[in-house]
């Protein structure tokens, strides 16, 4: 009976646990390998808010705090003290760091913070740990009665639901649509708008609580807490309870949770030690089988036993036409620029660099650029392999930082400003590369960009459907407007990763075009492109220029420049080499010479 | 990309969660009250069977199969015959928790538990105190001195006591400078301060304190740093590897020459000689080793039955590696071995299997009653019960008194080791000279 | 002070064993941009395999020479079986690090369902002790910082002055690159993780002389001291890590004469932590 209800607690604690886990790893990619330091924090911080000074019970332990709080404050300030003790860390996780060198960072720390405690005894009584941790309620009930265990494991099982249903909720959020983005391509979405470093903050954060709470649950149960109990190699058990039940599906990481911490660790109880087997051989080889269990899962099936689903949105009926606020693309009012007299007959200029210059391992593949953008143009820039124009574009986007010169948009020094706050300005960029989110629907790769989503923060999400679904459907109605004018309305609904090259290259504009851009950077958008699918992007990129969008587009096509652009620039060698029509540019030397020598 | 629908996702959930409820459901069996007659009676040792302190499980296990064995072959206990049966508790307080219970559930007629270390005492004591199960614990910690447990029994010393026999040791030995190099886990951490204590109380220099990283793999600049600081010996307990390798960095820094230690009773294991012999050389070693033991007999009936009774299942003991005969000293395998007797001599004199109500006899036959026909063995105990004799067992523990937390301790003795690997008892220490010592 | 330049001669074993380690893990990382986690289990498993040599009789110099050897051919074995094919499917470097987490659980724990959980050492002497100038320390000592100036040596070598060595820097620089300018990159990064697998070997088996005795788990603790060296120095550049090795090495030891020396590895670990979070590509690597 006391087994059942020891298991059932246990499954509740590590399903909390991998909740957690998967809300921050499988949804929002934030990879925590130092996860089981912040059940330990909620642990310790629910033992010590619940226990007596530590002189009580004979003085044999020493330990900071002993407050004797009744419950729920130990279990609230577990969740609160797993939540903070992921602020410090956030550091290993800002954008500039490699995702496997932030892990490894991670490991480390648990591992160092595990050796601390161990050795400073003061804190936590050491190796011995915490014991005699006062269960909820028992100075008015008996913890011993079967009652009551079967009440806590309710109680457990209980906030596990709720657990559930509040990740899920934010899961099923535009919140969490933006989480599982960030995962899939950092760098994009960092480039359509979003705060990477704010958003794996808040995920460390709440993935740190949801741990904490789970540690003080199991700290209430088994009435002890030691270093023993919070190895790093726990994180590795959990990791693989959620790879194995399904990144990104919160039903896959109760599965999880049942399968292998609990599943596994217990199975391997009831197998009779025999004589003849050396004594440390079954839990070796429990080790070796998790590790196995990692590297299969991940060749044959990494989307886990219950794969993360497939969103399906589903679009209004209708031509599109007179819907509220489903305008094709609104080219967001802005303030005019300070300092500046409005339209003075000449167009102005939307962007303009001086100098610009980046440097990388001693090549300089922007070498002092200068150049101005004029409002409602659809300058093109060519040159050359290698001339730097990727580059530009991404100096200019902010994804990559400039080494010297300035970056001037509408008026102001944006050279210091980071990419994702460009976007937030209404200076877009597009990729070269694939750079769809593809585990999301070509639906939600439009919706997820959208700057205006009452829903798009974790408040939001909190607050429920209702609070943002009004957006939502906005939102949904302009995508639909895009995707019927670029002709992909009947694939909205698949993953965009399915789609062939030509497809998803539509689909980066269509994203890009979703964020109310006053000024698009696309980089080769017709790469791969059907010629005549090519001129339908052209002609709406012009018309798209007429109403009062700025592009400035790289592409190798002579003739695709040729009929839309005006002005061209020409690159050679990270420098500009001249500007002008293409027949202009046809007829200078120096052009015709960069393009057959470089 | 196939993806399962959402009810058949919550069926394959629910179906692993019941496999596994079901798995422990189905194993439950009702443990505690009076066995059936005829039927076998489980005696549990709950103790590390793997992870650091793997070597403590074993150990207890022999005593368990030389007790058991010796009580079969007198006739068993009203008619059943007794095994033994491992509960591996992995060593920490979170993996002991659902062992114990699924011990609980999966075993019938479980009649006693043994072991129960310091490093999971803590979280299991209450568990099998609750579910009204006796149980002889191995653990020194300080908790169990002052926390009221009805069907817990210790016989052997809290830590302190054994931080004050050390010091003692050095006193005998006129040692006037003591270096201290102790473990970083459990086990260790709390002789530390009572040692530091004891050490001024006797007037005894305290060169240096070196707190050892049990996962480190060497201790060199330690080692320099207590050689620099010119001990007359160092009293030190660092389980596993660790002491071993610090011994033999000593050795080499310090010109070949090894400098004398003091051990705890921990240090008297088959396990602990053959690593410490290896890294310094067994004769070298034992030349300048000694270790404070609780009193454990080494000759007379008491003695010759439990040698008799554990040295039968040499080889036969799973896991229990070394020379055996470091068993007969081991603190594990000594005073388990009395546990055990006293539990089966309990279950005799009340007629019952069940420790509600044998439990208050183990301390009769413990403590004796004024006139009690003393016996050495369970074979003797049970003959002089059946002729109607109030009976007191002193095993090869020595003598014991239980307080109100069924605590013994007994006097503490001064062991060394041959350069075979042999114990060997080279004096005794007195309540008085451990009294004059703590605080 | 004389504890001081004692635990400085200790510091230079430390560093000797651990740059042998960190030359080979940063090669490795270098050349597949892969962090090999199970780094450590194979520096043990090498160590178990003299082991047994050295129980059958044999010296555990032979012993050494068999831990390079299954090493070396064990890491290849893990690179082309498992972390290769993985590549290709464009795993991200994070999942990649997963897996190397799961092969250092299969290899460690392997060792350990074999070998047991118990620790055992070698049968050999130690040798004289010398004492020179407050250092002290034993010949077999001596030999493994000879040894690891040695191994040093020849890999400067190696990239300096051999077409392996500067095929070797090429595809580590840029892969694609390389295979472009007729580089064999597939056998240049075969030939490297079986250089860097007889380092990781022969790290274990002078890790193990160095420790009186070792068990399956006792180089979790000194991968985090190889990690703290070669970010230190910067991963992937083999003149970083013997810095980070000198460095970290003698910071370990030489700190422990001055705080408690339980804490000696926190050096390490805090060194690691500022590296990553300060500046990432390391000492020695370019600025980012």
């Amino acid at each position: 009976m006391y087994y059942v209800i020891n298991l059932l607690i246990y499954a509740a604690v590590d399903a909390i646990a991998c909740l957690g886990l998967s809300q921050q790893f499988g949804v929002a990619g934030v990879t925590n390998f130092g996860f089981i330091i912040f059940q330990a924090a909620g642990g310790y911080t629910a033992a010590i808010l619940a226990m007596p000074p530590d002189s009580a019970n004979g003085g044999f332990q020493s330990y900071i705090g002993g407050w004797g709080l009744p419950f729920p404050v130990p279990w609230i300030g577990a969740a609160v003290a797993g939540g903070l003790i992921a602020l410090p860390f956030t550091f290993l996780v800002g954008k500039r760091l490699r995702g496997d060198f932030a892990a490894v960072g991670l490991l480390v720390t648990a591992v160092l913070l595990n050796l601390l405690v161990t050795n400073y005894v003061p804190l936590f009584n050491g190796d011995a740990g915490l014991s005699l941790i006062p269960q909820p309620l028992q100075g008015v009930l008996n913890p011993q009665a079967s009652g009551y265990q079967w009440a806590f494991t309710g109680a457990a099982l209980a906030v596990g639901l709720l657990v559930y249903l509040f990740v899920r909720r934010i899961t099923e959020s535009p919140f969490g649509r933006t989480l599982r983005a960030m995962r899939d391509n950092d760098v994009v979405a960092d480039s359509l708008g979003k705060n990477l470093l704010s958003l794996r903050t808040g995920m460390l954060v709440l993935g740190g609580a949801i741990a904490g709470l789970s540690g003080g649950i199991l700290v209430s149960y088994i009435t002890t807490w030691s270093p023993a109990a919070w190895g790093y190699a726990e994180t590795v058990v959990l990791f693989a309870a959620v790879i194995i039940g399904g990144a990104g599906n919160h039903r896959g990481a109760l599965l999880g949770a049942v399968l292998v911490p609990v599943g596994f660790e217990e199975v391997t109880r009831f197998i009779p030690t025999s004589n003849n087997l050396p004594p440390n051989l079954i839990p070796s080889l429990e080790w070796v089988a998790i590790g196995l269990l990692i590297v299969v899962f991940l060749w044959f099936r990494p989307q886990g036993v219950l794969p993360e689903r497939k969103r399906v949105i589903a679009l209004p009926p209708g031509d599109g036409n007179g819907v509220p606020g489903a305008a094709l693309v609104s080219v967001r009012e802005r303030p005019p620029p300070a300092g500046r007299p409005a339209a003075d007959g000449a167009a102005e200029t939307v962007l303009e660099s001086v100098g610009l210059v980046r440097e990388f391992g001693g090549v300089r593949a922007v070498d002092g650029v200068s150049l101005q953008v004029k409002r409602g143009t659809l300058t093109g820039l060519i040159g050359p392999n290698g001339a730097g124009k990727s580059t530009l574009l991404a100096t200019l986007a902010g994804t990559l930082p400039a080494s010297a010169g300035k970056v001037i948009y509408r008026g102001q020094d944006i050279t210091g400003v980071p990419a994702f706050r460009r976007a937030r300005l209404g200076l877009v960029r597009t990729f070269q590369l694939a750079s769809e989110f593809k585990r999301l629907t070509v639906m939600e790769n439009l919706l997820a960009p959208v700057p205006h989503n009452r829903g798009d923060s974790l408040r939001g999400a909190i607050a429920g459907k209702r609070y943002w679904s009004r957006d939502e459907a906005a939102a949904i109605a302009r995508a639909q407007v895009i995707l019927r004018r670029f002709g992909l309305e009947s694939v909205a609904n698949s993953y965009a990763g399915d789609l062939s090259g030509g497809q998803r290259r539509l689909v980066e504009i269509m994203r890009a075009l979703m964020t109310e851009p006053s000024m698009l950077l696309l980089d080769e958008p017709m790469a791969g492109v059907h010629p005549n699918l090519a001129r339908r992007i052209g002609n709406e990129l012009v018309a798209l220029c007429n109403e009062g969008m700025t592009i400035l587009m790289v592409e190798h096509e002579l003739a695709i420049m040729d009929e839309f652009c005006d002005p061209v620039i020409v690159m050679a060698e990270g420098a500009v080499l001249a500007e002008g029509t293409m027949q202009q540019l046809r007829g200078r030397s120096e052009v015709v010479e960069a393009y057959l020598v470089g | 990309m196939k993806s399962t629908t959402k009810p058949m996702q919550l069926v394959a959930i629910g179906l692993a969660a019941a496999l596994v409820v079901g798995l422990a459901a189905c194993a439950s069996k009702s443990s505690g009250g009076t066995a059936p007659s005829g039927s076998t009676l489980t005696i549990a040792d709950v103790a590390p069977f793997s992870g650091p302190d793997a070597a403590l499980g074993p150990t207890y296990l022999a005593s368990c199969y030389g007790a058991t064995t010796a009580i079969n072959n007198a006739g068993g206990v009203l008619g059943h015959k007794l095994t033994c049966k491992s509960v591996d508790t992995r060593g920490d307080p979170a993996d002991a928790v659902p062992a114990v219970n699924q011990m609980f559930a999966t075993t019938s007629s479980l009649a006693l538990v043994i072991g129960c270390t310091s490093d999971e005492a803590a979280s299991v004591v209450p568990i099998i105190n609750s579910h009204k199960m006796a149980m002889f614990c191995m653990t020194g910690q300080s908790e169990f001195d002052h926390v009221h447990f009805p069907y817990f029994y210790r016989l052997v010393p809290p830590d302190l006591e054994e931080s004050y026999a050390m010091v003692a040791i050095a006193e005998e030995m006129h040692y006037s400078r003591i270096a201290l190099a102790f473990g970083n886990d459990i086990g260790s951490q709390t002789f530390i301060q009572p040692a530091i204590a004891a050490l001024k109380k006797a007037g005894i220099t305290l060169t240096t304190n070196q707190t050892l990283d049990l996962s480190a793999t060497t201790f060199r600049t330690e080692a320099e740093a207590i050689i620099q600081s010119h001990p007359d010996a160092i009293m030190t307990e660092a389980l596993g590897s660790t002491d071993p390798t610090l011994f033999s960095e000593i050795k080499q820094l310090n010109g070949g020459k090894m400098i004398p230690i003091i051990g705890t009773s921990a240090a008297i294991s088959p396990p602990f000689f053959k690593a410490a012999a290896a890294a310094v050389g067994a004769s070298e070693f034992a030349s300048d080793f000694r270790a404070d033991n609780l009193v454990t007999e080494s000759s007379g009936p008491a003695y010759q039955a439990f040698s008799k009774a554990l040295l039968a299942e040499q080889g036969k003991v799973p896991g229990a590696t070394g020379n055996f005969t470091t068993y007969l000293s081991a603190p594990g395998g000594v005073h388990l071995y009395d546990g055990i007797n006293l539990a089966a001599l309990a279950m005799v004199m009340s007629k019952s299997t069940s420790p509600s109500v044998y439990g208050p006899d183990i301390i009769k036959i413990g403590d004796g009653v004024p006139g009690a026909t003393v016996v050495y063995s369970f074979a003797q105990g049970a003959a002089a019960l059946k002729a109607g004799k109030a009976i007191r067992y002193e095993g090869p523990g020595g003598a014991t008194s239980f307080d109100s937390y069924h605590d013994s301790t007994g006097i503490f003795q001064v062991d060394t080791y041959s350069p075979s690997g042999n114990v060997n008892v080279v004096g005794n220490l007195t309540a008085a000279q451990l009294r004059a010592l703590s605080g | 002070m004389t504890v001081f330049l004692a635990s400085l001669g200790f510091g230079l074993v430390t560093a000797a064993v651990l740059a042998i380690a960190s030359v080979g893990f940063t090669l490795q990382f270098g050349v597949t941009d892969v962090l090999n986690l199970a780094y450590g289990a194979i520096m043990i498993a090498g160590a178990f395999v003299a082991y047994v040599v050295n129980q059958a009789g044999a010296s555990v110099w032979i012993g050494l020479a068999a831990a390079v050897a299954v090493c070396s051919f064990g890491s290849v074995l893990v690179n082309s079986g498992v972390y290769t094919p993985f590549q290709r499917r464009g795993t991200s470097p994070i999942t990649m690090v997963i897996v190397s987490l799961g092969m250092t659980l299969i290899i460690e724990f392997g060792v350990a369902a074999v070998a047991g959980g118990t620790s055992v050492s070698y049968s050999m002497s130690q040798g004289a002790t010398f004492h020179a100038g407050g250092l002290i320390l034993t010949a077999v000592q001596l030999v493994i910082i000879a040894l690891s100036l040695v191994v040093m040596a020849g890999v400067h070598a190696l990239l300096r002055y051999t077409k392996l060595g500067k095929a070797m820097r090429a595809t580590a620089a840029n892969k694609t690159l390389a295979r472009n300018c007729g580089i064999r990159t597939g056998r240049v990064i075969t030939i490297t993780w079986a250089l860097t697998g007889g380092l990781c070997g022969l790290a274990g088996v002078v890790f193990a002389m160095d420790s009186g005795s070792f068990s399956p788990t006792s180089t979790d603790i000194f991968l985090v001291l190889i990690l703290a060296a070669v970010f230190l120095g910067g991963p992937g550049q083999a003149y970083g890590a013997m810095l980070g090795a000198a460095v970290i090495g003698i910071a370990t030891e030489v700190s422990a004469a001055f705080i408690p020396a339980d804490y000696k590895y926190v050096v390490a670990f805090v060194v690691l932590l500022l590296m990553l979070g300060v500046r990432p590509t390391g000492l020695l690597g370019a600025r980012a």
